[in-house]
């Protein structure tokens, strides 16, 4: 086994846990704090595949500004124990019985390809993952998609004033 | 190219005015003069090539199809304007902000009408939803369009990962965006052998299912149509009324284009490609939603959920062209468009004016306002598909579609009947507005006096109708010119 | 499975996964050296653990109701635009990777790009999303 498929594999079990534990966490802080190292775990996956810019950008946005938004939303409600909502059993009982549907759908796809068997991630080929051939790519082929993207951004910015600012 | 430029740009402008610009009324004027402007852009596109020469990559493919669909959007929009300005205004302290978002789903959906890649069905299908969740919460001391927005932010963003995922895979499988190219391998120029199941991988058949669930989804088919009657109950109603014309005919169109590609690609029919029984899937989807749509939208009491119902209701009928993916399908999708667009906008527009939104602050409505009547009752026989409106011959498309494909005959006898199921609920409304009296007899059904403007320009949208329906013709006339 | 022989044996350059290794090697010990600390201190540390101890500590006045109240929402509005900038300055990195070899088409996006923000960015200002109120 080589140093990198030991890598591999500590990755993998902590993505696996930390998604886990983000999911049966009681207290939300905590699945936050979760979801930051499965965030890492994904960004050593990257560092593997030599998507360098992927790993710092997740590292960057999500593990840094958008788990500080995750935190804010969670205390920007009120989660005392006593404002709690009990959920109904027949509704857990019907989340995991759908859950499980697509699970089984998926999983039934996988084992009825051919083309896939016998395969493991393939990884470590082409460097596009590469900061410069990415920019590369991106302001040329994907330059269109790019500047639409600014008007996601826009709207994005509409509604947090809209939304958030209070009325005169 | 013109008009998503020129919507975005559209968009910035009403920004800047929101800040600039401190008249209120203003902001309905400028809108109008820049839908104008669009309008005209998309036209002069459609017959001279846009005015921006732009290397998209093939990421936009601006064919007939795609502009004509954005001048009806383009249109829409500007009826909904010239109807609901005044609803607008009245929501919230945001009025140039709602415009801006507006301009930023008309954006949406014109990329939406020409994407030629996944990439920028995602960016088209985030463009297209994400103001309007802002726009379903934009009342925001209403604890129902609270309840509504996060419902819909929660479930659109769900199903937009779900979307995502299934691009990613289809990446995976066949590491390209584009949608001519996503066709297997094995499917190739020489000859073209039956692809099945077997030959595909299984990231392109997942991926696949995610990204149709996804957009099921988004256009509301059952069983995914759960976001919708609070979404459409709770959000003010100006803007349920966009949302279930224009945003609907835009996802719609999107779905068509995703497969139609994909149909158009290869000589092999699309169930192969999928690699699953792709048409008894549409075929499930359709029933489901042409059951639960009709069905719910029976027990209602409120005409606004009532709507909402309906909405899903004909969203069942839309799915006939996903089904049939032919040349009928696309021309009924554009004739649907026109048909559901209009009207809707035509109901809510009377709907938002209304101060009770049971059936029973309908009554007497033709007694009191004989020509808002009128109109109402025409949008609802058209939504109806009665013969001699729009909605007849919309439906009629979606059926012929159908039969044009051989051999299911079932599914057109399964949509006719529910066809004839939706004149129930259509018609107790217009039963309200004219053989029922309203019990406060001195007050009046509406909140306000409407101006004489407004019942001109409504029931000049209820001729537009029957004009339509009468030669339908007249409108896929311009597809092929 | 990853084949990163050169992981270890190869000449490490940034532009393969085993550049990362010092990175990984000092993130083991970076970690390790909170977590040893932490643990240490816990274990060679006397404990004596009394009631008083335990409770928050607020200058002497006792503690009253939950400490988790709903946070404001200007906090968030400074957040999100936050993170919305955040992600303009992301798109940079690849750009200036390849400043030269992008050209004037390339700063020509840029620009463009950069300009929408600084719509949305005078916009916000006029709006006056950036007040704190109180």
């Amino acid at each position: 086994m080589s140093a990198t498929e030991i890598i591999f594999w500590i990755l993998s079990v902590l993505a696996l846990v930390s998604g886990l534990m983000v999911i049966f966490s009681k207290n939300p802080v905590y699945s936050v704090l979760w979801l930051i190292s499965l965030f890492f775990a994904i960004s050593g996956h990257y560092i593997l595949m030599n998507a360098q810019f992927l790993a710092i950008v997740n590292i960057i946005v999500y593990a840094g500004a958008i788990m500080v938004l995750f935190l804010f939303v969670i205390m920007l409600m009120n989660l005392s124990a006593t404002a709690e909502p009990k959920k109904k059993v027949w509704m857990k009982f019907t989340g995991v019985i759908s859950g499980g549907l697509l699970l089984w759908i998926l999983l039934s796809v996988v084992r009825s390809s051919i083309d896939m068997r016998g395969k493991i991630a393939e990884v470590k080929t082409g460097d596009i993952g590469l900061v410069e051939n990415l920019g590369k790519v991106l302001f040329t082929e994907y330059a269109v998609p790019f500047e639409i993207c600014s008007v996601l951004f826009l709207s994005a910015m509409v509604g947090a004033v809209v939304i958030g600012k209070k009325e005169e | 190219m013109n008009a998503i430029i020129l919507s975005a740009v559209l968009g910035v402008v009403m920004m800047f005015s929101s800040v600039l610009v401190s008249n209120q009324k203003a902001y309905k004027g400028i809108a109008l003069v820049g839908l104008l402007i669009i309008l005209i852009a998309n036209i002069n596109e459609t017959y001279n090539g846009p005015i921006f020469e732009i290397n998209t990559y093939n990421m936009l493919a601006f064919d007939g199809f795609s502009l004509f669909f954005n001048t009806i959007a383009i249109v829409c929009t500007g009826v909904y304007f010239i109807l609901t300005s005044k609803q607008i205004e009245k929501v919230g302290g945001h009025t140039a902000e709602y415009f801006t978002l507006i301009f930023f789903v008309l954006c949406g959906a014109t990329i939406l009408s020409a994407y030629n890649n996944l990439l920028m069905l995602f960016i088209g299908i985030e463009i297209l939803t994400i103001p309007l969740y802002i726009l379903t919460g934009s009342k925001k001391k209403d604890l129902k369009s609270n309840e509504a927005a996060l419902k819909y932010f929660l479930m659109g963003s769900f199903s937009t990962g779900l979307m995502l995922m299934g691009i990613a895979l289809i990446y995976g499988g066949t590491g390209t965006f584009a949608l001519e190219k996503i066709i297997p391998a094995a499917a190739s120029a020489q000859g073209a052998p039956a692809v099945t199941a077997q030959t595909l991988s299984f990231l392109e058949v997942g991926g696949m299912l995610l990204v149709t669930f996804s957009l099921a989804f988004k256009v509301s088919a059952a069983p995914f149509h759960f976001w919708l009657p609070d979404v459409y109950y709770g959000a003010p109603s100006v803007f349920t009324s966009f949302m279930a014309s224009v945003v609907k005919a835009a996802a719609f169109v999107a779905f068509l284009k995703l497969f139609i590609a994909r149909a158009a690609g290869t000589s092999v029919d699309v169930s192969k490609i999928i690699g699953v029984d792709w048409k008894m899937i549409v075929a499930i989807l359709i029933i489901c939603t042409l059951l639960v749509g009709n069905i719910s939208a029976v027990r209602q009491q409120n005409v606004k959920r009532m709507l909402a119902y309906s909405s899903i209701a004909q969203a069942g009928f839309m799915l006939f062209a996903i089904f049939s993916l032919n040349e009928m399908a696309k021309e009924g999708i554009l004739l649907y468009a026109v048909a559901y667009s209009l009207a809707t906008i035509g109901i809510f527009a009377i709907l938002s004016r209304m101060k009770d939104y049971t059936f029973a602050g309908y009554n007497g409505l033709a007694k009191s306002n004989p020509a808002l009547a009128f109109a109402n009752t025409v949008f609802l026989l058209s939504l109806a598909g009665i013969p001699l409106t729009a909605g007849f011959f919309a439906k009629y498309y979606m059926l012929a579609s159908v039969m044009q494909t051989g051999h299911y005959m079932w599914l057109v006898i399964v949509g006719v009947l529910f066809a004839a199921v939706s004149a129930d609920y259509y018609f107790r409304v217009i039963q309200s507005m004219y053989f029922k009296n309203s019990e406060s007899e001195n007050e009046g059904q509406l909140e306000e006096n409407p101006s004489n403007i407004f019942k001109i320009t409504v029931v000049a949208l209820a001729i537009v109708i029957i004009l339509v329906g009468v030669f339908p013709n007249s409108v896929l006339y311009w597809l092929y010119n | 499975m990853y084949h990163l022989t050169n992981i270890l044996d190869a000449t490490p350059t940034v532009n393969t996964a085993g550049g990362y290794l010092p990175i990984i090697i000092q993130l083991v010990f970076a970690v390790g050296f909170v977590a040893s600390t932490l643990l240490i201190s816990n274990f060679l540390g006397p404990k004596r653990i009394s009631k008083e101890k335990l409770e928050p500590f607020a200058s002497g006045i006792p503690s009253h109701g939950e400490a988790r109240q709903p946070l404001a929402i200007k906090y968030f509005l400074v957040a999100i635009l936050f993170v919305l900038f955040d992600v303009e300055v992301i798109f940079f990195y690849p750009y200036a990777v390849n400043f030269k070899s992008l050209g004037w088409t390339g700063f020509g996006e840029v620009l463009l790009f950069v300009a929408f923000f600084l719509i949305g960015f005078f916009y916000i200002v006029k709006k006056k999303a950036l007040i704190w109120e109180d």
